[in-house]
């Protein structure tokens, strides 16, 4: 090789050389590549992983006040392992009920407080902010997609349970590290729903407290409907997700659980005529559909009814004029979790006031 | 006055880069200290498993994330230095940079599209989509440089323009991708934002060939892009096949970034800049830049990353936002201090 | 020696130069005059190899130079352009070794025998005390020295001046022609890679006719792509062709030395 490199170096066309060159390190390419596509598929080994008993890391979270609401603090004791199959397809076993969580989302953190799991999670992300007692957690992240793997790891958790919020390339990232990852994927139904806290209780060891809170959810959704059920017509509703741009508002379409809810509290949302789960509705649209209810899921965001109803075309929507724009707390709907129920008897109550108290 | 000839620059940016690999392994939200990361750095070269879960995590997060995440941005700020570099003088404009003839846009199209596909949960389902932006990004080069193509030349301002409006019309089919795969586009959002990457040593093993080579490559580049600042026509009449060599460069160059992007998202400005700040420290001479760009963009952009680590401890910033923030002021100043004469005519 | 045969360029369907016959000799200079627009500058290219040709060949030593590489042409051909296009960052030493470049490999690797010519042809243009200055510091009239420079460092048997004297004063015109003939005159000082040891062949494309009347051994008049008249000075510059040529009567006389053509336009 040397030789003949020599001979090229000494090549009186110099573009040759360069080609010679290229040719070369493309063969090498070529087979680094092979060699890359076959080490990727057997996974190169995580680091040495981290031995069972689970002695304080070097940086201890604050001490948690005790959850207030609590049926059985300490987790039932379970014989067998737990397998369980997660929203991306992967088999996740636990060898016991996780003692040690970090959640990923703060559907997840709302679920495992209300399954009584509160106080086995050691970490939170950013946006959890429900029940209040989960601000006190240590925070590993989330805002603007970005998650503090390093908290994470050092916090030793047991068990992650990220929802569809989070990219599969992070839960393959926690994988890598040695973790044991449960991704939770949004329900598509009440029934889905109470899928989903089953399958939190039975990853924290809370499996009969999870039954009971989705018997109780149950029950609440079926007086909802028995009252309803003597509607006629549902009342036209218009969720507005997004309002900065007051000519092409953004709201929910069909397949989005907030439109489920809708119609499980007796409305129409006027969205569902859209193609996609979410998406904007033109100003002329909204006034000839001139829906009766006018709910602001941006009101967590600080819009209010005065501005709304300040907006240039506003003013003409019956809903503007006969004062029946409410603000929301798009948390309550925007959340897979428990509080879905709460904000479906809150729609119920805004819609039929009469057949509500 | 002519620089002069010494080793003096490449001495003072190994050393810069030394630095600045210390500080990326050194600084995170954990805190190790020294001693334990002695122990553990013994340990692993002994082949030795931890003795306690306390070191055992500090060698997940030492070898895990922090490591690999150092050669990660270190090559890729390499990467985008020298390929800035490169275009540079291939275009013979002081704005070019590795973005200039479409590689990020369609990279970002090629990640899209490939989420949008929902690829199912396996390695080769989670490889889908850097090979898709990867791919996005030479195909959108390669239809640049159809585009641009006049007979058996490539003039530099057809494949600007064209690079620009494959640029746009890209972004824009991102764009209306991203709106309508709903569940899809918040992953969208965060790969575009840089974040998303399969971390560990999953991509500096699987970006290694396109650095080796494309960097090896790039480096060799320093004497005819001198030829090509004359022009294309004295280039062509002192001897150099500058459509050949045009065609060659852009090649290597895309290959470099388009790896770079797939697996770290769109970086901004690293590639604009670190050549610019070069320039005005050691001048114009392609053949010192090149391989300067290498350690500088290296050291600059892991800079850059412990700075985001840092700055708003615990939450991290995208790298992105840092290099934009602090590289212009930096730039500025270097420009005030040297007070060269205009480097660009 | 240089020989054009039938050469023929057309610019988007548009003929520039048509069946144009030359021959440059070793040691001659050729200049080459004519309105704007005649196809000067053009046939310049064409020579050196920018502008492919429709018709016809350009041969040297019977190798026809449409068939050869850019960096074997290059060791051929040198051209001095007219100044502009030079990097401002480059030193004037800088600039004048790239004219090594159809010598040196892909890295651009130098070697003492490079920088040697490089020095001797930098003492010849009297450029060398400006070896370190940048180029956005130097005067037009220095840098077309430079230029030239360049040309002689390439080390071809054939040069083209595209109207080296644009920027230059009276003092470098003269000047800088004074040197490419003493450059023809003499045995070549600077020893040619390719073997050749004798004088290059000069075609230079000039406005000023009354230089042209001093140094060009042949002249060419080139008119709307055609060439009009060829041959030595006494046959090229007479009054009607020029006159026909330019548009402006024209007169030539004799100087008081009576050594050179001195032409004068005469205004109505």
């Amino acid at each position: 090789m040397p030789g003949h490199f020599q001979a090229l170096k000494t090549d009186p066309n110099p573009v040759h050389l360069f080609e010679e060159m290229m040719k070369r390190l493309s063969f090498l390419l070529v087979f680094t590549l092979l060699l890359t596509l076959i080490l990727s598929a057997c996974s190169p080994a995580p680091a040495p992983a981290v031995t069972e008993a689970a002695s304080p890391p070097a940086t201890a979270p604050t001490p948690l006040p005790q959850p207030t609401v609590t049926l059985e603090p300490m987790p039932e004791p379970t014989d067998e392992p737990i397998i369980l199959s997660d929203g991306l397809g992967r088999t996740v076993t636990l060898p016991a009920p996780a003692q040690r969580i970090v959640s990923m989302a703060p559907s997840n953190t709302e679920i495992l407080f209300a399954v009584g799991a509160g106080g086995q999670v050691v970490g939170r992300d950013d946006f959890s902010n429900y029940p209040p007692e989960a601000l006190a957690l240590l925070t590993i992240g989330g805002s603007m997609g970005d998650y503090n793997l390093e908290q994470i790891v050092s916090l030793n958790p047991d068990l992650v349970l990220a929802a569809e919020i989070n990219t599969p390339e992070q839960v393959k990232a926690m994988e890598d590290l040695g973790l044991t990852v449960f991704y939770l994927s949004n329900p598509a139904d009440m029934e889905g729903l109470y899928a989903m806290l089953d399958t939190v209780g039975e990853l924290s060891g809370h499996k009969t407290q999870a039954e009971t809170l989705a018997a109780s959810l149950s029950e609440r959704v079926a007086v909802v409907e028995a009252t309803l059920s003597a509607i006629e017509t549902p009342v036209t509703v218009f969720y507005q997700l997004d309002g900065t741009e007051p000519a092409k508002p953004w709201t929910v379409g069909p397949g989005n659980f907030i439109d489920l809810l809708i119609r499980m509290a007796g409305g129409e949302n006027i969205g569902a005529s859209l193609e996609f789960a979410w998406g904007q509705l033109s100003l002329e649209a909204l006034l000839v559909a001139d829906p009766e209810v006018i709910l602001l899921g941006d009101a967590n965001y600080g819009v209010t009814v005065e501005q709304v109803a300040g907006r240039a075309g506003w003013g003409d929507l019956s809903a503007v004029r006969e004062g029946r724009v409410f603000p929301f707390d798009d948390d309550l709907v925007s959340r897979p979790g428990p509080r879905m129920v709460d904000g479906l008897e809150e729609m119920a109550r805004i819609f039929h006031p009469d057949l509500f108290e | 006055m002519l620089k002069e000839r010494t080793a003096r620059p490449f001495l003072i940016a190994l050393l810069i880069l030394a630095v600045a690999l210390v500080l990326s392994v050194m600084v995170g939200s954990v805190f190790i200290p020294p001693g334990d990361l002695f122990i553990v750095l013994k340990a692993a070269l002994q082949g030795q498993t931890p003795s306690s879960p306390e070191l055992g995590t500090f060698t997940t997060i030492l070898f895990s994330i922090r490591l690999p995440r150092t050669v990660l941005i270190a090559m890729t700020g390499a990467a985008l230095a020298c390929s800035g570099s490169a275009y540079q003088g291939l275009f013979r404009n002081p704005l070019a940079d590795p973005y200039l003839i479409g590689v990020a846009s369609g990279a970002g199209l090629g990640a899209v599209a490939a989420m949008s596909l929902r690829w199912p949960y396996t390695t080769l389902g989670l490889l889908a989509v850097p090979l898709a932006a990867f791919s996005g990004g030479l195909l959108t080069v390669w239809i640049v440089y159809v585009l641009a193509r006049m007979g058996r030349t490539l003039p530099v301002t057809n494949l600007i323009l064209a690079g620009v409006a494959m640029s746009s019309f890209a972004t824009a089919l991102t764009t209306f991708l991203m709106l309508n795969s709903t569940g899809e586009l918040r992953r969208a959002l965060v790969w575009l934002l840089g974040g998303s990457t399969l971390s560990g040593w999953q991509p500096v093993i699987a970006l290694m060939p396109y650095w080796l080579v494309g960097l090896g490559a790039l480096i060799t580049t320093g004497h005819a892009l001198n030829v090509m600042q004359f022009g294309d026509e004295q280039a062509q009449q002192l001897g150099l096949p500058v459509t050949r060599v045009r065609r060659l460069i852009i090649i290597v160059a895309s290959l470099t970034t388009a790896a770079a992007v797939a697996f770290v998202g769109v970086i901004g400005f690293v590639g604009l800049i670190v050549p610019h700040i070069l320039r005005l420290l050691v001048g114009g001479d392609y053949r010192r830049l090149m391989p300067l760009a290498l350690l500088g963009g290296a050291a600059f952009l892991l800079l850059a990353d412990v700075l985001a680590r840092v700055i708003m401890a615990p939450q991290e910033l995208p790298v992105g936002v840092i290099t934009a923030l602090a590289g212009a002021p930096f730039f500025l100043w270097v420009l005030r201090r040297t007070r060269q004469q205009n480097l660009w005519g | 020696m240089l020989e054009v045969n039938h050469l023929s360029v057309r610019y988007d369907q548009k003929p520039v130069l048509k069946k144009v016959n030359l021959r440059l000799e070793t040691g001659k200079i050729l200049a080459v005059i004519g309105p704007n627009g005649a196809g000067k500058s053009t046939l310049v290219r064409a020579l050196s190899g920018i502008i492919p040709a429709e018709t016809g060949r350009i041969v040297f030593d019977g190798h026809d130079l449409a068939n050869l590489p850019p960096h074997e042409r290059a060791r051929l051909v040198a051209i001095v352009p007219q100044v502009r296009h030079l990097p401002p960052a480059f030193t004037a030493w800088q600039v004048v070794l790239l004219g090594r470049t159809p010598y040196l490999n892909w890295f651009g690797q130098v070697s003492a025998q490079d920088e040697a010519i490089v020095r001797q042809a930098m003492e010849q243009t009297r450029t060398l005390e400006l070896a370190k200055r940048l180029v956005s510091e130097l005067s037009g009239g220095e840098l077309q020295r430079l230029l030239l420079a360049r040309a002689l460092v390439q080390t071809t048997p054939i040069m083209l001046l595209d109207e080296p004297t644009t920027h230059l004063d009276l003092h470098y015109q003269i000047s800088l022609l004074n040197q490419v003939q003493e450059l023809v005159r003499q045995p070549a000082a600077i020893s040619l890679e390719n073997g050749h040891r004798s004088p290059p062949a000069v075609l230079v494309v000039l406005h000023d006719l009354n230089l042209v009347a001093r140094y060009a051994d042949q002249v060419m008049l080139l008119v709307d792509g055609q060439v009009r008249a060829y041959g030595s000075q006494a046959e090229v510059l007479r009054a009607d062709l020029l006159s026909e040529a330019f548009g402006i009567p024209l007169e030539v006389m004799r100087s008081p030395n009576g050594k050179f053509p001195i032409i004068v336009p005469l205004m109505a």
